[in-house]
């Protein structure tokens, strides 16, 4: 099975009504937007739109008139678009017009000071220092934090605007990270493109992989054997769950909860120990490869494997309690840092943190990767939207997942676990989509190929790149000590987001 | 039962005992050099399966640089003669950069350890990430109960005004450069710099763009290095304990 998207073209002037008009129908939503150079000296941008009804979708292209660099913004309509919209400001130089924040948001200025913009050679953008948005009026003062936090942790800068402890803005400055991954992808030989595909995000090697793997094999036209898909899944689901084991343990550690804090750790481990026996190494790395997967599970690894799933159920059913069914826990979490399912769902907020906001959306019941759509454990939902619900979701998940990972286990199709696909060219003009849904949510890697075959575009959208901003959002008129709190529930990804 | 205290107690002691495990058959390291002579020039199976160029065969001279290996071991699955196979070490940490490279045929260069060090006994770490965030995460397990850091003197901490040591992940783009720069500079004298993971030492797969992520070395002086991508927490400690100079 493939993602299948239509391809259709568009004027820079009509993009953004038709995005909107797609948009309108039930169970759709905006994907990813980006520019790239179409081959014939133009530049053209990029629009995905996601049908959630049919696991597939429309790629919008405008191309831009000679000259032109600029198009009129869709982000008044469709309030999703607004970080893809500065994020190709900054690597392609191309302005959107009528952009109620614009600003640069990847490069920053005093680090690139002469450089063009790297996707496109143009002139770069946003020459002058970071605009922060000011927040006026008596009494309001300024907390900077960061880009180098306290604790071991990504980079990036928090500007807090505040009346005396509550949060009334957050702007979030992020970047500092920026190492260039999406041009070197493009410049890689396909076959070496998965290594650095899946350390964009390391601490998601298996989604952005499996996200990277789906992509090629749509450009290749394969299908993977049925047994890489139900291993390819396995490795997913590990890295969920001990992701959202890890997540519970941190959470504790933020409202000062150190018994719950040590205990979660080591139960982390031993899902990653889990992985370990799958996959070779702890963080899933060099498995999932396009084709299949890089080695079998022999039947002594995959009856360890149940036999661990089973300890670790055990030990969970014992340690969740400790944490949800606290009341001085639920007191701190319940009501804090609250993210409205309206601005959730306007905002295109993804994964566990958008289940928390009243979404149903999962891509594991949508789109083709691993053994998705076809089965997929059921999708949790709540709606209250705060710190409290967001750690509720990964409970329901680690519970579900448990369940599916045994279940897959139990029922390993037989055959190859691999096509050899390495001697193929790709074909030229194509193009193909992964999306996955990774352990912070929606992970997309949109691959398109030149008239020569070549990569004339690798775009990474991280589930983060939709989530920083429902953070921002949740932490208005919060405590600036509830903060950490706040950040700990959305747990985002700030290299995936540089890239 | 809702009890934390119980839940601690019924877990038992469950920090690894056997410092510096090698890892398990069924995990892959980084790959290793064996005397035995390589098939050169026909060959170079090695040289082609290498993501990142760790990798050079000059006649049956086989040089592998493990600050640029990122360990997916396809040289051990394409080499034919043995020359390169797997190493499950956990002990992978070095002081110099020339000593992550390795040959089938040089005997590799050791240094020993400085004498006289201020931090023997405990180390403060100020931890700085610029884009590897699996290695920031093995950095944290290395302080869970299971591999427990701190009973070795070593404790993270908050500020780099209180820090003996700068450990770096990732490879360090440009807008970490001077954010990086002006950490180390409010650290007091005497101070070290570790580079864990293979980003943070050579730029790894980010080396070489147009960001300029070449990891840590053009940036500041290192004490020791810390191969992998991540390193695993044990080399992490590795690491750190050799940086003290605690270990030989």
């Amino acid at each position: 099975m493939m993602n299948m998207f239509k391809r259709v073209e568009e004027t820079p002037s009509a993009l953004a009504l038709t995005v909107k008009n797609w948009l309108a129908h039930r169970g759709r939503r905006f994907g990813h937007l980006t520019a790239r150079a179409n081959g014939k000296g133009q530049f053209v941008i990029e629009a995905l739109a996601l049908d959630r009804n049919t696991g597939g979708g429309l790629i919008i292209t405008a191309p831009l008139t000679e000259g032109e660099l600029k198009y009129p913004s869709l982000t008044p309509e469709t309030p999703a678009a607004h970080w893809a919209e500065r994020a190709v400001g900054d690597l392609f130089g191309i302005q959107a017009t009528g952009h109620p924040r614009w600003k640069s948001l990847i490069l920053h200025s005093d680090a690139w000071p002469d450089d063009p913009a790297p996707l496109s050679s143009l002139e770069r953008l946003h020459k002058e220092p970071y605009p922060f948005l000011e927040v006026s009026g008596e009494g309001v003062h300024e907390i900077p934090v960061g880009p180098i936090h306290a604790g071991i942790i990504e980079p990036g800068h928090f500007r807090f605007s505040c009346v005396g402890e509550i949060i009334s803005n957050l702007d979030i400055r992020l970047g500092y990270q920026h190492r260039g991954v999406e041009k070197r992808l493009a410049e890689l030989p396909w076959q070496q493109m998965r290594y650095l595909a899946e350390s964009a995000g390391s601490d998601t090697a298996a989604g952005n992989a499996l996200a990277h793997a789906t992509a090629m094999e749509t450009i290749l036209g394969i299908e993977p054997p049925p047994r890489a898909q139900a291993l390819r899944t396995v490795a997913l689901e590990l890295e969920r769950l001990a992701n959202h084991v890890g997540d519970l343990g941190a959470l504790s550690g933020d409202i000062g909860y150190s018994a719950c804090a040590a205990l979660f750790p080591p139960m982390r481990g031993a899902v990653l120990a889990l992985a370990q026996l799958l996959t070779g190494t702890r963080r899933q790395r060099y498995y999932i490869k396009p084709g299949g997967v890089a080695r079998d599970l022999d039947d002594t690894r995959r009856t360890a494997l149940v036999q661990g799933l089973v300890d670790i159920s055990r030990r969970l059913e014992e340690l969740i309690p400790l944490v949800l069914e606290n009341p001085a826990v639920i007191e701190r979490m319940e009501g804090t840092g609250r993210l409205s399912p309206t601005l959730a769902r306007d905002f295109g907020i993804v994964g566990p943190a958008a289940r928390a906001s009243g979404s149903h959306y999962d891509a594991r019941e949508v789109f083709a990767h691993g053994v998705y759509p076809g089965r997929a454990p059921k999708v949790a939902s709540r709606t209250t939207g705060d710190v409290l619900a967001r750690a509720q979701i990964r409970v329901d998940e680690i519970h579900a997942g448990l369940e599916f990972l045994t279940e897959l286990l139990d029922d390993l199709p037989k055959g190859a676990i691999f096509i050899d696909c390495d001697q193929e060219k790709l074909p030229l003009d194509a193009v193909g989509v992964g999306i996955v849904e990774a352990w912070r949510g929606e992970l997309i890697h949109w691959v398109t190929t030149d008239r020569t075959g070549a990569i004339s575009r690798y775009s990474i959208k991280d589930p983060s790149f939709n989530n920083w901003t429902g953070l921002a959002i949740a932490a208005r008129g919060n405590l600036v000590a509830d903060f950490p709190l706040c950040n700990k529930s959305f747990n985002l990804s700030y290299s995936g987001n540089d890239l | 039962m809702n009890n934390p205290l119980l839940s601690i107690i019924k877990t038992g002691i469950i920090t690894q005992k056997d410092l510096f495990p090698d890892l398990t058959d069924d995990a892959i390291g980084l790959p290793s050099l064996t005397s035995t002579p390589c098939r050169s020039a026909d060959c170079m199976k090695c040289v082609s399966a290498c993501p990142t160029r760790a990798i050079t065969v000059d006649d049956d001279l086989v040089t592998l640089d493990r600050g640029s290996c990122l360990g997916c071991n396809q040289c051990v699955a394409a080499c034919p003669s043995g020359t390169i196979v797997a190493d499950r070490s956990t002990k992978t940490a070095v002081r110099t950069r020339k000593e992550l490279v390795i040959s089938n045929q040089v005997k590799p260069v050791t240094t020993s350890a400085p004498t006289k060090l201020p931090f023997q006994r405990s180390l403060h770490v100020r931890e700085v990430a610029t884009g590897d965030n699996a290695c920031d995460l093995e950095v944290i397990a290395s302080t869970n109960a299971i591999f427990d850091i701190a009973r070795f003197g070593i404790h993270f901490v908050a500020s780099p005004r209180f820090a003996d040591a700068l450990l770096l992940t990732g490879p360090v783009g440009r807008a970490m450069q001077e954010p990086l720069r002006r950490c180390y500079d409010a650290m007091a004298e005497p101070r070290l710099v570790i580079a864990a993971g293979v980003s943070a030492i050579s730029g790894g797969l980010h080396g070489g763009g147009y960001a300029e992520a070449n990891g840590v070395d053009s940036i500041l002086p290192v004490s020791a290095y810390i191969p992998g991508d991540p390193p695993h927490p044990w080399s992490i400690i590795h690491g750190l304990m050799l940086a003290m100079g605690r270990l030989e």
